[in-house]
């Protein structure tokens, strides 16, 4: 729905404005319109994203501040997962926020806000692992990890689990990059794969593939874990 | 410069008056602090994001120049919603340029910018 | 897994083979494509065939084993420490150098307001009224209003806004636009000379998200 309300006045003084509207009092102005009532104003936290992303977009720092906030944990997620470490994600969630910041006018809408965040991370996460090691050919898996082994001091069942997370972590690094990727985003992400060739650029084949080899390495390195 | 205050010439520096300008301005009613306080205790740590040449001592939120005996000063202050903008700047400039004068002898431009209008 | 994926997973049951999921990945001795196959397994999903077929037996086996240990680690909960937002809100202010400014009258010398200062400040206000929501907000400075060079001009000032579903739009945007130029009056220290305001969305009701995504 649009509606457009043109109002052209003479100036600055609010004696032009209809005599039907109270004057604006400097409270107001500070404190919000609903005199007396307990009603909060909508905290930047409350605003839809669309808002919080036009805002930021005209050099809002607080506005931009609060979709980092919102997006930060999820981004985080991303890149502890894609590169195995957290303080390496840590580099990355910063590094992927300040292009976020310093990019955010080239969003133009044609996805949705998260998948282009998702993009910016996973860029900075790749370029990331190309500076940590020189190019690994995607059919060169190295030889899957023994299974870590459990920590003594938990009690089994648990120690059973942290163990197959353990496995699960470590071959999820074995797998070549893109593959642990687009993975990553579609079984810890939940993505669908659609959005997952529009965050890595590839075509959707390719991510169907990369995503299945992914699956039936895993398997295989978990099959010790039942 | 020389200042002639009791008859005794001295020299005035850009860092004296850069604090002077930036101490008096603390004490403008509506000013929360100059724009390089509020970040001055992550700036070590943006230094390493940024690259240090983007981090320099100039953006300590004031510089100030002296060409003979006049002082150019540029501060960037920080205040919060409720505070008259055009006042809060007219304020600054007229009591650090007193301020200033009053220590130095010198005559003073300043230039104010107000970098952000706290909301909350 | 998300809502709408599941109900992909779900029409593909209908069919034998989803002619839709695109070029095989990998074909099981059976001929199923066994990327689709593990897809319905991880959705909870499985059909006649799949129920006998020994090589789908196989495929859907080592998906549902693999998937109870992705689950708890898509589950993990997973926190960056909050230094990472205070270094990169450090630094994003520590960029800023305020170029784009409007000009305050002031006869003291030369004064400057960040225009997105000034333009939070008019979207704060109108965030204050009850139903309405300020989206972007673009200040333009005007020249001198008289032959007085050294005076700052007026502004004009274009915003869009959100506004609750029911409220009346022809008066609660004249009083947007009240609030606008008293704003710029008492909060900024400028002249308001032109309010334009464009309604661009609904939202439902108090403190819902207003608009979608």
């Amino acid at each position: 729905m649009r509606a457009t309300q043109h109002a052209d006045g003479p100036g600055c003084s609010t004696s032009a404005t209809p005599g039907v509207l109270a004057p604006v009092t400097s409270d107001e102005l500070v404190h919000g319109s609903a005199a007396g009532a307990a009603r909060p104003r909508a905290g930047l936290a409350e605003l839809d994203e669309k808002t919080l992303v036009v805002r930021a977009q005209e050099g809002d720092v607080r506005a931009f501040e609060a979709l980092a906030l919102r997006h930060q944990a999820t981004l985080y997620r991303v890149a502890v997962r894609v590169l195995g470490d957290p303080t390496d994600a840590e580099d990355a969630l910063q590094e992927a926020l300040l292009d976020a910041w310093r990019r955010i006018n080239r969003f133009r809408g044609d996805s949705a806000f998260s998948t282009w965040m998702y993009r910016v991370v996973t860029n900075r996460c790749l370029d990331m692992l190309r500076r940590r090691r020189p190019a690994v050919p995607m059919d060169e898996v190295g030889d899957l990890p023994e299974p870590a082994p459990a920590p003594g001091r938990s009690p089994e069942r648990t120690a059973e689990l942290d163990a197959g997370m353990a496995a699960l972590r470590a071959a999820l690094q074995a797998l070549p990059d893109e593959l642990r990727l687009c993975w990553v985003l579609r079984e810890l992400e939940g993505l669908g794969y659609t959005e997952i060739s529009e965050i890595t650029g590839a075509g959707e084949t390719a991510v169907r593939g990369r995503i299945h080899r992914a699956r039936t390495r895993l398997a295989a390195a978990m099959r010790p874990w039942r | 410069m020389t200042g002639a205050a009791a008859g005794v010439r001295f020299h005035v520096g850009n860092a004296v008056v850069a604090r002077v300008a930036a101490q008096c301005a603390h004490q403008v009613p509506g000013v929360l602090g100059l724009r390089a306080d509020l970040a001055h205790a992550l700036l070590g740590l943006a230094g390493s994001v940024l690259g240090p040449d983007l981090v320099q001592p100039a953006t300590d939120g004031v510089t100030a120049t002296v060409h003979g005996d006049r002082a150019e000063i540029a501060l960037t202050v920080v205040t919060r919603i409720g505070v008259n903008c055009r006042d809060l700047a007219r304020a600054v400039q007229q009591e650090v340029a007193a301020a200033v004068t009053a220590y130095t002898g010198l005559a003073v431009v300043v230039q104010v910018t107000i970098a952000e209008v706290r909301l909350d | 897994m998300n809502a709408g994926e599941l109900g992909e997973v779900s029409r593909e049951m209908s069919g034998a083979v989803d002619p839709d999921a695109g070029p095989t990945i990998e074909v099981l001795a059976c001929g199923r494509d066994a990327a689709a196959v593990w897809d319905r397994a991880t959705a909870g999903a499985r059909d006649e065939h799949e129920r006998d077929c020994l090589h789908c037996a196989a495929a859907i086996a080592d998906a549902r084993k693999l998937d109870a240990v992705v689950h708890r680690m898509a589950t993990e909960p997973v926190q960056p420490p909050p230094s990472v937002m205070d270094r990169v809100m450090g630094a994003v202010l520590a960029e800023l150098r305020p170029h784009d400014v409007l000009e305050l009258d002031s006869p003291h010398g030369p004064a400057l307001l960040s225009r997105p200062a000034a333009a939070a400040v008019l979207r704060h206000v109108v965030d204050g009224m009850d139903g309405m929501r300020a989206r972007s907000c673009r200040i333009e400075q005007l020249g001198p209003a008289t032959g007085d060079a050294s005076r700052a001009g007026p502004v004009t000032v274009a915003m869009t806004v959100t506004a609750r579903f029911g409220v009346d739009l022809a008066s609660v945007t004249a009083r947007v636009r009240q609030m606008i130029i008293a704003a710029g009056a008492q909060a900024l220290g400028v002249a308001v000379r032109r309010v334009d305001i464009e309604v661009v969305d609904v939202f439902e009701s108090g403190l819902d998200r207003g608009g979608p995504r």
